[in-house]
């Protein structure tokens, strides 16, 4: 192959993919001072070029070694390349130069290099060489295409092509899960799955959210994340990242939102891998189907999280109309038999008329009769224009002792 | 070449070398290395070597029984004057441990290790000389399991005589690798260089040396391991365990498990993991009875622990990591440390390390502490290793911070930061490696007032990870300006090179770093680094790696296993 180059053509092009390089340690093999073979091996390992001093035991190396494979590429990281053309005739080589791009499945991409471009001359045994980077933004198949051209002996422009082709995968498995709260939050739940091949670190996961609302990260805990000091993820492995989406002020009011979808944000990941191999993704728009509210929402706004046995405790519920009418409402409350919770105050009480829009706050007050976390059931409001009645069968829940 | 390519064809074609074409070498073929390590013994030595054998066997071995003796009482008058020297000669005669365990008991004990050093055989020649019966028991030491403890009461209280054991509870090991190895240079030299050029060096080394201990170590000393892994086996086979003694009853003696643990050290360096594997096989983690004192009351009477030099446990606990299967290591390594804690604590409690007896003194009692403590530190670290194999960077920095909060001063626990940093920068987290170094900075400062190699190689490493290559660069080049000669720095300068583009410097840093120190230049992974730049820049590079071979035959003997692969020599 080599010799048919150097016949075709007389410069050769050599090209390195860039990935981060390895720490390297020596075969770390140690006996006591008292053993047959004495100190001689641990002088070994101690004088080894590879070996940290006063940590020879450890492999945790400092010794760079250069990537000995092409390795793996994930979806979002930068692919680094090193191309080389070398003068390989003993005289030199006018007006050498080098374009490279790459071919995806669906472009092509010209990839911009600092020098090579311009055509230079090559003194004998000289290289042309150039560093390209270039951040992966399509899944499948890639070809690297080199073209060198320069001036032949024959003082015409002589050029050859070479490809080099690899498969770009696919580094995470992102699922999103979606709780509607009756308040108008939103929870998500997002599980990032590691598929690559080896571990990972998070070094940021955080979700830039739309214009209408505010998110707070719920993964922390006074401060420290869930996940413990590092979110360092095994291969196949996956964890979960909870966020809390609150609608923005303006869009809490428009309490009937338009459309079934709405837009969340985006989930930007920017994780780490062997030697701080960087890579970066972006979900596309997450949607999340907007709850189907009723005409009528009926939310608790305040209640005791524990309550004592035998004492009424109050608590105060929000009761919003989100119809396009004015709606005469009337409070039902029942104690169903096996409640442990007895209603007191009066029922069948006109709650008056209730404006498009507004909304209007309401104060019950129970019985807790036996002990343990109860459910706080048995409210009814009836539409008294359609006839129609909402139950709230699971309001809340107190704990009673 | 037209632009609808059908993708197959580029790289299937043997005309377009692909990207990988530098890198499969060293991945696909360690079994070539194997390989070239059975094959082709050259014939001179084929029929020399086992006549010398032979004759020098029959004149040492010849009593089994007196064996002990023979060896010992003959260091002085062997061939090479050299041979009685090692010991004496080596650098630095304090353990290799003290570097790990408590600092500041290193001067104490000195005189300790000094006096006992006269006998680095010893154990072995228990009958010689009266030897230090506490250091002898501190480094012997070691808990048998229930079952094995049932066996040694048994042997210790039978009549004279008349114990037998079952063969269940017999260690019965045997020699598997059968072929004599050859020089794995100089092979590789004859096929590329020629005969004349390679010239006769192992074969006639491995003559000059006596047939016994001394002439082992000065094998392993002049680096030719592999005729050193020949000379185990010749004495192995003289102490009854030789090929076709596995699965045979055979009698241990603190000498010929010393053997072992030479051989087995040398195959691991060479990476001969194969027959290694089969012979520690039969070893498993040296909890056969046979593997006490105890359990030979006439020959040792009740004298406690293990015939197993620690080294050797060690080893054997390592060796599934070195194949593979680090899991099964980290299994073993954890047992081990179980049984150092159970004795730690009985030291602390004032007994001896199995627990059945009261130490003599404090001075005792701090010395076997801080003999343990180290052990115990140096199966941490090899845990860790484990650990880093199996990619498990949260397992190694929990147990490397534990490690931290254990050390006493400012300067051991600098070198464990900065290992804390480097674990970091394996898993790619870069943010604690930075938090990390900031810390091994803070304890260094308590140590020395400027910054010195081992933080700007750190800063560098760092850097590099954050892909911030020209400031690696001027980190590794501070880096060079205090240490000149520091072969690893001009490595990581050369590849600091590669990634900014500038492959040529690259290939010089690194042709100046050997020329300056060929012994230590002359390194596998840096002839890696050298020959894969040899290879992205030019297509004519054989010259090139047949120079290095040159150098290699010139600087080196016996010590790196895979000449071909570092050279990437088709």
């Amino acid at each position: 192959m080599d010799s048919k180059e150097a016949v075709e053509h007389l410069v050769a092009l050599k090209v390195m993919r860039l990935t981060k390089p390895a720490l390297v340690s020596p075969n770390i093999v140690t006996c006591d001072s008292k053993d047959l073979p004495g100190n001689i091996l641990n002088n070994y390992l101690k004088d080894d070029a590879t070996a940290v001093s006063q940590m020879e035991t450890l492999a945790a190396g400092q010794f760079l070694l250069l990537p000995q494979s092409f390795g793996n590429i994930y979806l979002g990281e930068t692919f680094s390349c090193y191309v080389c053309v070398h003068n390989e005739t003993n005289q030199p080589v006018q007006s050498v130069s080098i374009i490279t791009s790459l071919q995806t499945n669906s472009q092509r991409i010209e990839l911009t290099a600092q020098e090579g471009t311009t055509p230079t001359m090559l003194d004998v045994d000289e290289t042309l060489s150039d560093v390209i980077h270039h951040e992966v933004k399509d899944l499948g198949t890639h070809i690297l295409v080199c073209e060198v051209s320069y001036m032949s002996n024959y003082n015409t422009l002589a050029s050859f092509r070479k490809f080099f082709k690899f498969e770009v995968m696919k580094p995470l498995d992102v699922k999103t899960k979606f709780y509607n709260a009756e308040s108008g939050d939103i929870y998500l739940e997002a599980q990032v799955h590691n598929i690559t091949s080896g571990p990972i670190i998070f070094e940021q996961v955080s979700l830039e959210s739309s214009q209408q609302f505010t998110v707070s990260s719920l993964n922390e805990v006074n401060g420290e994340s869930v996940f413990g000091e590092v979110t360092l993820l095994q291969p196949q492995e996956s964890c979960q990242f909870l966020y809390w989406l609150k609608p923005k002020e303006n869009m809490a009011k428009e309490v009937k939102p338009h459309g079934p979808m709405r837009n969340i944000g985006k989930l930007d990941i920017v994780w780490r891998s062997n030697l701080g191999e960087k890579g970066r993704l972006q979900t596309s728009q997450l949607e999340a189907m907007a709850l189907d509210h009723d005409d009528l929402r009926l939310t608790v706004e305040q209640i005791p999280s524990k309550v004592c046995a035998d004492e009424a405790f109050t608590f105060k519920c929000k009761v919003v109309n989100s119809s396009e009418r004015t709606l005469d409402l009337i409070l039902k409350l029942r104690s169903p038999q096996d409640s442990s919770l007895l209603w007191c105050g009066i029922s069948n009480r006109k709650l008056g008329p209730l404006e498009p829009g507004k909304t209007t706050f309401i104060n019950l007050t129970a019985l807790p009769i036996n002990t343990g976390l109860q459910k706080v059931t048995g409210v009814s409001l009836v539409d008294l224009f359609l006839k129609r009645t909402y139950d709230y069968d699971h309001l809340a829940s107190v704990y009673v002792y | 070449m037209d632009n609808k390519p059908s993708l197959s064809q580029y790289f299937g074609g043997s005309e377009i070398p692909p990207a990988s074409q530098f890198f499969d070498e060293i991945g696909t073929s360690p079994s070539d290395m194997i390989q070239s390590v059975y094959l082709g013994e050259s014939e001179g030595s084929r029929t020399t070597a086992p006549s010398v054998f032979t004759s020098s066997t029959s004149a040492t071995f010849s009593q089994p029984s007196a064996l002990d003796e023979v060896t010992f009482s003959n260091v002085v008058p062997t061939v090479s004057g050299t041979t009685s020297l090692p010991a004496t000669s080596l650098p630095d005669p304090s353990t290799f441990f003290d570097t790990i365990g408590p600092e500041p008991t290193i001067g104490l004990t000195k005189p300790v290790t000094t006096t006992a050093l006269t006998d680095a055989i010893d154990g072995l020649s228990i009958k010689n000389q009266p030897v230090d019966k506490d250091a002898e028991r501190r480094r012997d030491a070691w808990i048998p399991n229930e079952e094995a403890k049932k066996t040694l009461m048994k042997a210790q209280s039978s009549p004279k005589g008349s114990f037998f054991p079952e063969r269940e509870v017999l260690t019965m090991p045997g020699l598997v690798l059968e072929e004599e190895l050859a020089d794995a240079l100089q092979e590789v030299a004859v096929k590329y260089l020629g005969v004349s050029c390679a010239g006769s060096r192992g074969v006639v080394r491995a003559d000059h040396v006596t047939r016994d201990e001394p002439g082992l170590r000065e094998l392993i000393r002049t680096g030719y391991f592999r005729a050193a892994v020949n000379l185990t086996a010749v004495l192995i086979s003289a102490a009854g365990q030789g090929v076709g003694r596995m699965h045979r009853p055979t009698k241990h003696t603190p000498r010929s498990l010393q053997l072992w643990l030479t051989r087995f050290s040398l195959m691991l360096r060479i990476k001969l993991h194969e027959p290694l594997i089969r012979e520690a096989e039969q070893f498993g983690d040296c909890t056969k009875p046979d593997m006490f004192y105890q359990f030979y009351p006439e020959s040792y009477e009740n004298r406690p622990g293990s015939l197993v030099p620690f080294s050797l446990r060690l080893l054997l606990a390592e060796i599934p990591g070195h194949v593979g299967k680090p899991d099964e290591s980290m299994d073993r390594l954890y047992a081990m440390l179980d049984v150092i804690q159970q004795m730690l604590s009985n030291l602390r409690d004032g007994k001896t390390e199995d627990g059945s007896g009261l130490l003599s003194s404090e001075q005792d009692k701090a010395e076997s502490i801080r003999l343990w403590t180290g052990r115990e530190t140096r199966v941490y670290h090899s845990i860790v290793n484990c650990a880093i194999a199996l990619k498990d960077y949260r397992h190694a920095s929990n147990v490397l911070s534990s490690l931290e909060q254990a050390c006493s001063t400012a300067g051991q626990k600098r070198a464990v930061c900065s290992a804390l940093c480097r674990l970091a920068l394996l898993a790619g987290h870069v943010t604690a490696a930075r938090a990390h170094c900031r810390r091994a900075t803070e304890n260094r400062t308590h140590v020395c007032p400027t910054p010195d190699v081992r933080e700007y190689v750190d800063l560098g490493l760092v850097a590099m990870a954050q892909g911030k290559y020209e400031d690696a660069y001027n980190d590794f080049v501070r880096a060079a300006d205090q240490e000149p000669t520091n072969i690893m720095v001009a490595n990581n300068i050369s590849v600091c090179l590669l990634y900014m583009g500038r492959l040529k410097e690259a290939i010089s840093v690194l042709q100046k770093a050997i020329k300056s120190d060929p012994e230590r230049g002359l390194n596998e992974s840096l002839l890696v680094n050298l020959c894969t730049l040899y290879e992205l820049e030019s297509s004519k590079t054989n010259e090139k790696k047949l120079n290095l071979l040159r150098m290699l035959c010139k600087y080196k003997s016996d010590t790196i296993p895979n000449v071909l692969e570092c050279l990437k020599l088709a």
